[in-house]
């Protein structure tokens, strides 16, 4: 099926413009460099100013939705954090719903085209920073609600997921679970999602690199002496070697921080295309799917101290392996999508310029070439994904005598190096929970080759 | 069949643009009129539980019986917290403000400031103290303490599967004496939803 002479000459430079407009045509992820950089700049505000200069489509609101809210909360903004990450579970609640407009765009044109509802990973940690902003703000029964929505939602999951899909259970979130459980004076509704976070911390090791939190270690033992399950606190004392801990009545004679740092930023997904043309049309064919770039950076842990006592940081949820692991299991899907697609554009292209009769070859030719370009110029990758979501997650428990403190925050490198230390006052009442929470991106924010 | 084809380039063209238009609609709506739109906590439920609390509380023994007491006419009552325990967002203020309201018109009870009110009333009261004219001043230390306080919560149980999914509210009323800690009335109001979620959209 070789097409006339006029065509053929066209064919060429077109091609090589093609290629060269492709260049120039953005993902979704080009367009957050400068939000990208202020924020390697260590300026949250810068940021979000970027950020919210970019006007989303339609499809993309939900995304523009969840990185305002986190670089507002980045930037100290609380409330308008709450506000914007609200009405993205809004929005996501009233997405969930089957497109056909949306399915047979994602067909013919990209899936970019297809409304960003986030992966399930990114729709609990809405949650879970909804939960740490209420948190923060001392609105404990709010974040209680978040608690529970959680619980719903991965319920939900575990109804839908595929065994495939390594990320069944989100351990920090239902670690999140028990301590506001915990805080709320629920002991068995703590223990409970303690004990869900234990299972789920223990199943995921492989998967996400994450160990048992030491934290969660001793909260565990203290949960089950407290509901008197004997056997239970033994079993965890033996597989932890643990032998003292605080007991929950001694924990709410004193007063506790709950200190969490999100560190790095979330991988970013990039696109990885191929352009070629097709020897026996003659025509260029083009798939694209993403693929993550996971970012370095050298955080290893804090240290927490006020006065003689102290608490060291352990990670309690790696994102970026979650979000790569979730991405390689989708990309079957995404790849077959991509191929059936270019060969639908394809055979569209070769349908065009066979259109017309010998009067009008050279126009019928160049409608197919007009074809064919405009399909290889919409193979798109979905580059979307939450960027402003911390790369790692890490938590700390200092129980501290009620009265003020001068808390001393070290953020230590893998190599021991100290990145930052501050120092904040707090002062802590009898029983009382403080929730304290703080961003560390790295200067250079360069992916890894 | 050549017509066809240039049907079908036509179509993929418009396939490959996508174009949406909506316009602002709005339509007032009678109070009593019950929409659901998300399946969610709304203003129906909350106007169903203010009214069952009322007609309930002011029906109840605790009524007659304080008024039954020497020296006592009308029950002086304090909004306590109505804690939100369920799995939505809930501003439970406004079903306490109904009931505040229905409960002061029936004449039958009175309420006193809550903890946030009081403060600006005291601290006007201080003004008034300094710059109000004598014989309109009004005195420190002659606030009516309450007799009872109104408090409650609001649980959920939701049971999801797929697109349906059970809701059921509780929410608890409850007032207690302030002098013995007495529960003097218990109130309860069920709401159960079934809620399916479309499976189509645009």
């Amino acid at each position: 099926m070789s097409a006339g002479g006029p065509a053929a000459r066209l064919r060429l430079p077109c091609a090589a413009a093609c290629l060269a407009a492709l260049a120039g045509c953005a993902t979704f992820s080009d367009t957050i460099q400068s939000t990208e950089r202020s924020l390697a700049q260590q300026q949250p505000k810068a940021a979000l100013a970027e950020y919210q200069k970019l006007k989303p489509n339609a499809a993309d609101r939900v995304l523009y939705l969840m990185n305002t809210g986190m670089l507002e909360r980045m930037a100290g903004d609380y409330d308008a954090s709450t506000r914007t990450l609200e009405s993205a579970k809004g929005q996501i609640e009233q997405l969930r719903a089957l497109s056909l407009r949306e399915q047979a765009l994602s067909i013919t044109v990209n899936d970019a085209t297809k409304a960003f509802t986030g992966e399930d990973y990114e729709r609990v940690m809405v949650n879970n920073f909804l939960a740490l902003n209420y948190l923060e703000r001392g609105q404990l029964d709010a974040a209680r609600v978040e608690a529970l929505q959680v619980d719903v939602l991965l319920r939900e999951k575990r109804q839908r997921t595929s065994k495939g899909n390594p990320y069944q259970e989100d351990a920090f979130a239902r670690y999140l679970t028990g301590i506001i459980y915990e805080d709320e004076g629920e002991w068995s509704d703590a223990m409970i999602s303690y004990r869900q976070a234990y299972e789920a911390y223990n199943r995921q090791l492989k998967a996400f690199g994450v160990a048992m939190p030491e934290t969660l270690k001793h909260d565990l033992i203290r949960l089950a002496d407290r509901m008197g399950i004997a056997d239970e606190a033994k079993r965890y004392r033996e597989e932890f070697k643990i032998d003292q801990t605080p007991s929950e009545a001694e924990l709410l004679e004193r007063g506790e921080v709950v200190f969490i740092v999100n560190a790095g930023l979330a991988p970013l997904k990039r696109e990885k295309a191929v352009t070629a043309p097709n020897p026996a049309t003659g025509r260029i064919v083009r798939v694209a799917v993403p693929e993550y770039r996971p970012r370095t950076h050298p955080f290893a842990y804090a240290l927490l101290s006020a006065d003689s006592a102290s608490a060291r940081t352990s990670r309690v949820e790696n994102v970026e392996a979650i979000a790569i692991k979730t991405l390689d299991s989708e990309l079957p899907g995404i790849t077959a999508r991509a191929i059936a697609r270019a060969i639908a554009k394809d055979s569209l292209a070769g349908a065009a310029a066979s259109s017309g009769n010998n009067s009008n070859s050279s126009g019928a030719a160049l409608l197919g070439l007009a074809v064919n370009l405009a399909g290889v110029f919409t193979e798109r990758a979905d580059t979307r994904s939450w960027f402003t979501l911390p790369g790692e997650i890490h938590l700390a428990r200092l129980a501290l005598p009620p009265g003020e403190y001068k808390l001393k925050i070290e953020l230590h490198g893998k190599d021991e190096r100290v990145l930052d230390s501050n120092e904040i006052k707090i002062a802590l009442r009898k029983g009382e929970k403080k929730y304290l929470s703080r961003y560390w991106i790295p200067t250079n924010l360069e992916v890894r080759p | 069949m050549r017509g066809h084809r240039w049907l079908r380039v036509g179509f993929a063209l418009l396939a490959l643009a996508t174009v949406s238009a909506c316009s602002t609609k709005v339509e007032r709506l009678d109070e009593s009129q019950a929409v659901d739109l998300s399946g969610a906590w709304n203003d129906t439920d909350s106007r169903l539980v203010s009214q069952e609390m009322i007609q309930d509380s002011l029906s109840r023994a605790w009524l007659q019986e304080f008024r039954g007491r020497a020296g006592q006419s009308r029950p002086a009552v304090i909004v306590g917290e109505v804690r939100n325990m369920s799995h939505e967002h809930i501003n439970t203020q406004t079903f306490t403000l109904e009931m505040e309201r229905a409960l002061i018109n029936s004449g039958k009870v009175d309420f006193v400031a809550n903890k946030s009110e009081r403060q600006g009333i005291r601290d006007e009261r201080k003004d008034q103290d300094l710059n109000a004219r004598e014989d309109t001043r009004n005195a420190m230390g002659r606030e009516l303490g309450a007799d009872f306080m109104l408090s409650g919560t609001i649980n959920t149980i939701v049971d999801p599967n797929g697109d349906t999914q059970v809701r059921f509210y509780q929410v608890n009323m409850t007032l207690i004496s302030l002098a013995d800690n007495r529960k003097v009335w218990v109130g309860q109001k069920d709401i159960r939803k079934l809620v399916t979620r479309s499976k189509l959209r645009f």
